[in-house]
């Protein structure tokens, strides 16, 4: 490209230190852009880099030419720099033979919607399982009426649980202790029974009570669960969330004031 | 199970059911047989979320478990049943061209679901049906019964092994999980229901007309409280009757681009006459006599007796050897030889990559070693009529990549290398096990791109999701034209482009990915079978 500029004045192992004259006069001739001048070392030129512009320059040679590429760009000694957008056989091991064209046609593109079309549906049924949302810092009192996410780790589907060993099954664990304090109190008024059977009833309570304390027995949780769930059938119509109020009237108030940011006519009371 | 295959494993059981699951399962298929404990131990997780984790996986047969002594359950994972989720779109396609759009969302169903009752999938697919009818109609329950009948009739679906009914009266507390049996003759047997009932359209106005107060939560056993008449009997997907469709598929068309048409008819009618009557691991079919042939041809065909004799012959004395003849009785009994067949299904696959990856003359050497079993580097250059240093290279080059290998034949008992002859040789099985695992790669690799890809382009997704969404919002409420416009106007050029791009080359990836697959299905199936034989 500069064939009058082949020679320079001084050996390549000075380079590094000395300006070269071809760049020099080069840059006179106004040949040569004259590159910026932050710490840009232009005797870092390599002579023979001079001889191969038109050549896309690889990483390697750069490296060992000791040079910055971006600089390079900048000063726009490199025009067209092949970093993102290569096709098949442009990289650094270019491929002898191009891969055969896919299959295209009605059966191709149908298979490929419907691929598209399962990956999608899958990530909707309750089979994904998505990681649980971390807690936030402080425990928060709306947190006991939101429903967030499954209830302690159950399961959002029904399995069968006869097909499946015993030990998979997850009891959920309603809020027990706050429960049995509610129970205990309105149990005399309702029930007519005699005074024994009270008593029998608020032992079994009271047992219930310390084995909600211990840790996981898998024989005694059973006996448990049975009386819970005859006392949940009890008590559920009742004591669904131990409040009277209907859930969807519950609101938090996170929204207020969130709505309406247009309109500044109406007075928010 | 190689790194690859746990790899791959990993990935796709990440995209389709979610990280947890996925530490458990990757972890069950790199350690074998584990209990519950262990399980929660070793990977850290809560035991709440692996008791999760394991209900999801063994409802997808991908997990089985099983009693030890002392009640101690311990978990099974099969890694080859999770590969085979690459395939769910092909079964889906496969049903649809055979049973049409009823029985396509059937299969579609129970592969979602991992199993399903009868009536839960009749149901699920009648409403889906029905949401794609016009108005007014319905899909009655009754014409998609019909079609899981006819399912079950061709094995393509099968029942689930079920919790065997104890007649004893057990005094003793129950096992800790229940052993379950399936008879052989129960299989594909159809329990008689008699399901009455429309697919129901999912309006907006019924939601609503929930009536109760939500306060009240709903019990588990949700809206109908009457017994469900098959409760119990599960039915799940078949893969290997799909399977045996699928090398069936092949081995017509192989014959169809060798030889012509009307012999790839006639292959295709004997391999479906012996669908049922041959297992799908045989050898080969059961013989068949060439009247029962001439009987079974399809209606639209009226060739001859003696033509279909012609062919048999002709395709008896193949070299392929795809279809033999064992006996005379009968106008001549004919058999289709399976385990030939994939064996030249697979060698086929091994030239199509050496010649694709490599060039024709490489692929001429390959074939002429193959043909000759054992060849020595001249001989190679004389056969195939290539210059001595252009056959060398390339005979190096197949070397190192294994498709080839080496045998050593010395003349002196030291082993000098210039006493020695050394021979090039093709071992089949090998270079199919070695090629199935660059499958297993390559697929790892398409997808962990295509999750790369859709990575760094997620706020423009979503941004353009956002903004079709604001658009179908607005056209149901009756918007301008010039509205709309503004709308879609959000999305700058540029980022068209951009989005343009990500979809086509997600689509790339994704069709790649279903190539390889039918790859990897037929190497599997050679490997397979050549495993059983030996």
């Amino acid at each position: 490209m500069f064939p009058g500029l082949l020679l320079p004045r001084c050996s390549p192992s000075q380079g590094a230190r000395r300006k070269w004259k071809v760049v020099e006069n080069a840059e006179k001739a106004g040949l040569l852009p004259c590159l910026p001048n932050s710490g840009f070392k232009r005797a870092d030129f390599h002579p023979q880099l001079l001889l191969h512009w038109p050549r896309k320059l690889t990483n390697r040679e750069l490296r060992e030419a000791g040079l910055e590429r971006h600089r390079l760009e900048e000063a726009q000694y490199i025009s067209s720099w092949p970093r993102r957008g290569l096709r098949v056989g442009e990289g650094q091991q270019p491929l002898e033979f191009r891969p055969v064209p896919l299959p295209s046609g009605e059966e191709g593109e149908y298979v490929l919607a419907l691929k598209q079309e399962l990956r999608g549906a899958m990530r909707q049924l309750p089979y994904f399982i998505r990681p649980a949302v971390p807690k936030r810092d402080v425990e928060r009192y709306s947190d006991k009426y939101q429903m967030s996410g499954p209830i302690d780790n159950a399961i959002d589907w029904n399995p069968d649980w006869r097909r499946l060993p015993r030990e998979l099954k997850i009891r959920v664990r309603k809020l027990q202790k706050e429960r049995i304090t509610i129970l205990l109190p309105k149990r005399p008024p309702k029930t007519t029974e005699d005074k024994e059977e009270t008593i029998q009833k608020l032992e079994t309570l009271e047992k219930k009570e310390e084995e909600v304390t211990s840790e996981e027995d898998e024989e005694k949780e059973e006996e448990e669960e049975k009386e819970e769930e005859e006392e949940e059938e009890y008590d559920e119509e009742e004591h669904e969330e131990e409040t009277d109020y209907i859930m969807s009237y519950f609101d938090n108030g996170e929204d207020f004031g969130g709505d309406s940011d247009d309109n500044m006519d109406e007075a928010i009371y | 199970m190689t790194q690859a295959e746990i790899k791959l494993c990993s990935l796709l059981l990440q995209e389709h059911f979610g990280e947890i699951v996925e530490k458990i399962g990757v972890h069950l298929i790199r350690t074998g047989s584990q209990p519950l404990r262990v399980i929660a131990h070793d990977t850290g997780t809560s035991l709440d979320q692996v008791k999760k984790a394991l209900c999801v996986l063994i409802q997808h047969n991908l997990v089985s478990y099983q009693v030890h002594k002392r009640g101690v359950v311990e978990y099974e994972a099969q890694c080859s049943r999770v590969l085979r989720m690459l395939r769910y779109p092909r079964y889906i396609y496969t049903t649809k061209t055979l049973y049409s759009d009823t029985g396509e969302l059937i299969v579609e169903e129970l592969l979602l679901n991992g199993k399903l009752t009868m009536s839960a999938v009749v149901k699920k697919v009648a409403d889906r049906l029905t949401e794609t009818m016009e108005d007014g109609k319905t899909m009655d329950y009754a014409e998609v019964s019909n079609t899981f009948v006819r399912l079950a009739d061709t094995h393509f679906v099968q029942r689930c092994p079920s919790v065997p009914t104890t007649e004893n009266s057990d005094p003793g507390p129950p096992p800790p999980a229940p052993t379950l049996v399936i008879n052989e003759k129960d299989m594909y047997l159809v329990p008689k229901l008699s399901l009455i009932g429309k697919g129901k359209r999912r309006r907006s106005s019924d939601e609503d007309a929930a009536g109760e107060p939500k306060a009240k939560r709903p019990k588990h056993t949700t809206d109908n409280k009457e017994p469900i008449p098959d409760d119990g009997i599960y039915w799940q997907v078949n893969l290997d009757r799909f399977h045996q469709h699928f090398r069936d598929q092949a081995i017509v068309s192989a014959v169809a681009n060798r030889m012509d048409q009307t012999s790839s008819e006639i292959v295709r009618t004997m391999l479906r006459m012996s669908e049922i009557t041959t297992s799908s691991s045989a050898p080969f079919t059961q013989p068949l006599s060439s009247n029962e042939i001439f009987r079974s041809l399809p209606v639209g065909y009226n060739i001859s007796k003696q033509v279909l004799d012609q062919y048999l012959t002709l395709l008896a004395d193949d070299p392929l050897e795809f279809v033999g003849k064992s006996g005379d009785s009968g106008g001549g009994m004919y058999v289709i030889n399976l385990h030939k067949a994939l064996a030249s299904l697979a060698t086929a696959t091994l030239e199509s990559v050496v010649q694709e990856r490599f060039g024709s003359r490489c692929a001429r050497i390959f074939r002429l070693v193959l043909q000759k079993k054992h060849l020595e580097q001249k001989q190679v250059e004389d056969f195939a009529m290539i210059p001595a240093k252009e056959a060398k290279d390339m005979l190096y080059k197949m070397l190192s990549e294994n498709f080839m290998s080496l045998q050593e034949i010395p003349k002196t008992p030291d082993h000098a290398p210039s006493r020695t002859f050394y021979l090039y040789t093709v071992n089949i099985l090998s270079a199919a096990r070695m090629l199935l695992h660059r499958c297993y790669k390559s697929i790892a690799n398409l997808i962990e791109r295509r999750q790369f890809e859709t990575k760094e382009n997620k706020r423009l997704l979503e941004k353009s999701q956002r903004v079709e969404a604001i658009i179908a919002s607005m056209q149901a409420t009756g918007a301008e034209e010039a509205q709309l416009q503004e709308i879609e106007e959000m999305i700058t050029a540029p980022e068209r482009q951009q989005l343009e791009t990500l979809k086509r080359n997600v689509n790339k990836l994704d069709a790649s990915e279903i190539q390889v697959d039918e790859t990897i299905f037929l190497l599997e199936s050679y490997i397979e079978c050549t495993m059983k034989r030996q």
